[in-house]
């Protein structure tokens, strides 16, 4: 039990803003109004990218059969990419009297000898976890005897809430993975991508660039990546949260223990892929690559802006409502900007204070702050004359009632919106939902309505 | 009939095609008007559900969750997650049914969910669906019955012009409403039960409803004791029909393994002829067979040099291998989720239950794959045809409107694998080094 995450830890997170202004931690969900995933889906989302390793999952059905080859997060790994395959012992009622523990060592040397991966994570789920399997000991033994990493991953999903869980997978990989080995070579521009998962691509939008400037993305938890390199991580200059306050324990963490600091930036739209760059220069402190970003961000939106230009005319004077949470409600706000699009409204009301102040900035004074979006978006896109509702799938009654042109912003994402480059598959998208007649002819009326 | 292999081999499932129990309860309780499934267990059992089944049938999902947490498994025996979740629940809409049903965890610790349920004034139905148990069939099959135990008022007399249908789960919605139209041809009011095809068949509404929209009304469950006739298909559901008889003794019923392929349809068609002492059929109902008939031919030459994996459900597959079969398509292997008396009936050369580990390393044997959307990677790694069917399908739309059943599904069910079959064969000779 000792090198078990403490939650109550992890949920009273110092690095957090509003653990300032709140007496209690995020957690507690409600019973019967509750949504959201729970704590093994975080997990499963801040560890499963890595392609070189098996992801098995100790529980019963629903857990890994409802979730397994969900998530688009690609990967340029050579070898058989497990991220897209399912692993689970599939537990029985035998399991649950007598324990599984038999079936997860039998399972692990399944896989190492069919599938050799370069480390296996094992993962409790409620039931597992309720009825005492010790997953610690089995990787232990398992480790020595096929040496390679063995995980053990504590995130079962009644600890709480899917941020949660990527807490825990970050803490897995801090005790049994980050440390674990040296890198052949080290540069003075060696950084750790900490949140990204790689979701369509978004990585490959800007790590070339990163490439360009000469600085190397030493590891990453873990879009893209690789077993091998997560174990070297604690070598890096500066940690770089892309677009995840969950993982801020990690990073904190790894600055107590081997000194690196950490910036938190997101990669969505022009401007903050270009601050992204500029920050990353600025905290790696070195004079003549903050010269050379200065350089290629210039170039880069010079370029983009080249490339933009044949949608500037049909997106002026187009106005939007979002209808979002968290950090979408000012970084797409953001991004529909750098199409010139007016963004008109934001619905702030699932989002933290720092994202509040954010989107405000972002949208100006005459921007609206939607408190109770359900109400106030379609008396707002009578009033401003909105064309585009960004918002999940409830609210597109709410597009088809007013005519106007729908985007669900909550959909699987088949194609990346990130960097320079995901502007143009954003405005493509986009330019295709205003301009397609659907809208206004779904709400034709039928030949027996009065 | 071919070689049995019940037995699993290995210690885990690997690229598991396997669904949960809960997973099929939740399915079924969208079957009822206005029901909100509540699902007693993690929050994350219930997440992964609602996503699972919005994916597939391009709908949003009504489910809840009971959000049991560690401490809370450990405090409590169910009382005070269920009870607070009804209140919650009930603050702020008004379902006609909560349908609760539970996970692996709390039956890991015991729960007494339907003492807790008894004690809560609003109509409950529960259902024990553990996920360490069975799997998509047995929970949809498993919360039918409690529905008709719970809810249906026992009864005496008979409307000989009523009849029960009770369609096992991978029914997609438009089937369900094809074999009641098909029943309907023949004088008859049909009801089913659980009643897809009222509410996740795929239909713009007025606004987004927070319950199911649509599906057999709890009034009209309680009073489905009265029908003549009660038909069942598919083998998990045959306990369902005979739990209806206990309501009302004086029910006949009529089981049905499957309703695929012109065999199935000729012998519902049959019984519906005894059962109004019709002389002969209704006109749509015959044309259909003549269309099917020569929609056998035109595809048994490509079928007829085609071999076929098939993995789903066990009803699934036993109508799916049944339509290929007749019309000269062989099935080499069939894989299923979990054990059922339905695999000694399929039509398939060998018959496994398995994942989908075991359906790549028989890439050899087959050159198209009828099965659920996690085969597709298996169909590009390894160059075969694909026809999609069974949970999820998340790669296309319109899975709702999915008819392969009776004489008109039949049909356009061999044309999409005799033209898979094809595609399949053209990329063969075009990469021949496969």
């Amino acid at each position: 039990m000792a090198n078990k995450p403490k939650i109550k830890e992890l949920l009273d997170e110092s690095s957090c803003t509003h653990n300032q202004s709140r007496k209690v931690a995020c957690n507690a969900p409600t019973p019967g109004a509750t949504t959201g995933g729970c704590a093994f889906e975080g997990a499963q989302i801040s560890l499963f990218p890595y392609a070189d390793a098996a992801h098995l999952v100790h529980g019963p059905m629903t857990c890994l059969g409802s979730s397994w080859e969900t998530r688009a997060t690609g990967t340029s790994y050579p070898g058989r990419n497990l991220t897209q395959m399912g692993f689970t012992t599939d537990i029985n009622i035998n399991d649950v009297v007598f324990s599984g523990e038999e079936k997860v060592a039998a399972s692990i040397d399944y896989i190492m000898e069919h599938y050799k991966p370069e480390a296996v994570f094992v993962y409790a789920t409620c039931v597992t976890a309720m009825i005492g399997d010790d997953i610690d000991l089995i990787c232990k033994q398992a480790a020595e005897k096929h040496k390679v990493p063995m995980v053990p991953v504590h995130a079962p999903g009644f600890v709480g809430s899917k941020n949660l869980g990527s807490r825990l997978g970050g803490e897995a990989a801090l005790s049994h993975l980050i440390g674990t080995r040296e890198p052949e070579e080290t540069t003075p521009f060696d950084i750790n991508l900490i949140g990204e998962y790689n979701v369509t691509g978004d990585m490959w939008q800007y790590s070339p660039l990163l490439e360009e400037l000469g600085i190397r993305i030493l590891s990453t938890l873990s879009g893209d990546g690789r077993i091998a390199q997560i174990r070297t991580a604690h070598r890096a200059k500066l940690n770089v949260i892309v677009c995840a306050k969950s993982l801020v324990s990690l990073t904190r963490k790894m600055e107590e223990r081997y000194g690196i600091p950490s910036i938190s930036l997101s990669f969505y739209g022009r401007r903050d892929t270009s601050d992204g760059l500029r920050a990353i220069a600025k905290a790696l402190g070195d004079d003549d690559l903050i010269a050379k970003t200065d350089q290629l961000i210039a170039r880069e939106e010079a370029d983009i802006a080249v490339k933009l230009k044949p949608y500037q005319s049909f997106f002026q004077g187009k106005k939007a409502v979002l209808n979002t949470g968290g950090n979408k409600t000012w970084s797409i706000a953001s991004a529909l900007q750098d199409l010139g699009i007016e963004v008109v409204a934001t619905a702030v009301k699932k989002a933290t204070e720092d994202d509040r102040a954010k989107a405000r900035q972002t949208l100006g004074e005459k921007g609206v702050l939607m408190m109770n979006p359900g109400v106030e978006q379609a008396k707002l896109i009578d009033e401003t004359g909105a064309d585009l509702l960004l918002a999940g799938g409830r609210s597109l009654y709410t597009a088809i009632k007013k005519g106007i042109a729908f985007a669900d912003v909550n959909q699987e994402k088949k194609k990346s919106y990130g960097g320079y480059e995901g502007l143009l598959n954003l405005a493509e998208d986009l330019k295709n939902a205003l301009q397609n007649p659907v809208f206004k002819n779904v709400s034709r009326r039928a030949p027996w309505e009065k | 009939m071919g070689e049995i292999a019940r037995k699993k081999y290995k210690p885990l499932q690997v690229n598991p095609f396997k669904l949960s129990q809960p997973m099929g309860a939740t399915l079924a309780f969208l079957g009822v008007d206005r029901c909100m499934p509540l699902m007693h267990g993690g929050q994350g059992c219930t997440s992964f559900t609602k996503v699972f089944f919005t994916r597939h049938f391009c709908e949003p999902i009504a489910i809840q969750t009971s959000a049991v947490t560690d401490a809370i498994a450990v405090l409590d025996g169910g009382d005070y997650s269920i009870v607070e979740s009804v209140k919650n629940i009930t603050k702020k809409i008004s379902p006609s049914l909560i349908g609760l049903h539970t996970t692996g965890m709390p039956e890991t610790k015991g729960d007494d969910v339907r003492g807790v349920a008894a004690k809560i004034d609003f109509p409950l139905v529960t259902v024990n669906t553990p996920d360490y148990e069975g799997g998509l069939e047995s929970g949809w099959a498993l919360t039918c019955k409690a529905l008709i135990e719970q809810l249906i008022n026992p009864a005496r007399e008979t409307d000989d012009n009523k009849l029960v249908l009770l369609p096992h789960v991978s029914l997609q919605p438009i089937e369900v409403e094809k074999i009641k139209e098909f029943i309907e041809e023949f004088g008859f009011n049909v009801w089913a039960l659980p009643d897809l095809s009222r509410s996740l068949d795929g239909h713009l509404g007025e606004k987004q409803a927070a319950l199911s929209s649509g599906g057999i009304s709890v009034e009209e469950i309680r009073v489905l004791s009265d029908a003549g006739l009660v038909i069942s298909v598919g083998d998990s559901m045959q306990a369902c029909g005979n739990a209806l008889r206990e309501k009302n003794p004086e029910m006949r019923h009529h089981h049905f393994s499957h309703l695929h392929g012109l065999e199935a349809a000729d012998s519902l068609a049959e019984l519906l002829l005894a059962e109004t002492g019709f002389s002969g059929p209704p006109i749509p109902v015959a044309r259909w067979r003549q269309r099917l008939q020569d929609a056998m031919l035109d595809s048994h030459f490509s079928l007829g040099q085609s071999r076929f994996l098939v993995a789903a459900e066990p009803d699934q597959i036993a109508g799916i291998c049944q339509s290929l079969y007749d019309a000269g398509g062989r099935v080499t292997v069939a894989i299923s989720t979990v054990d059922s008396p339905q695999l000694k009936k399929i039509k398939a050369e060998k018959i496994l239950v398995g994942d989908l580990e075991d359906a790549e390393q028989r890439a050899e044997d087959y050159d198209v794959i009828v099965g659920n959307f996690h085969c597709e990677a298996i169909a590009h790694r390894h160059h075969k045809g694909l026809v999609l069917r069974g949970f999820p399908n998340w790669e296309q739309v319109g899975n709702p409107l999915k008819n392969d059943i009776l004489y008109e599904g039949g049909a356009y069910f061999l044309f999409e694998c005799a033209n898979a079959a094809t595609v399949a064969r053209d990329e063969g000779r075009r990469h021949p080094e496969k």
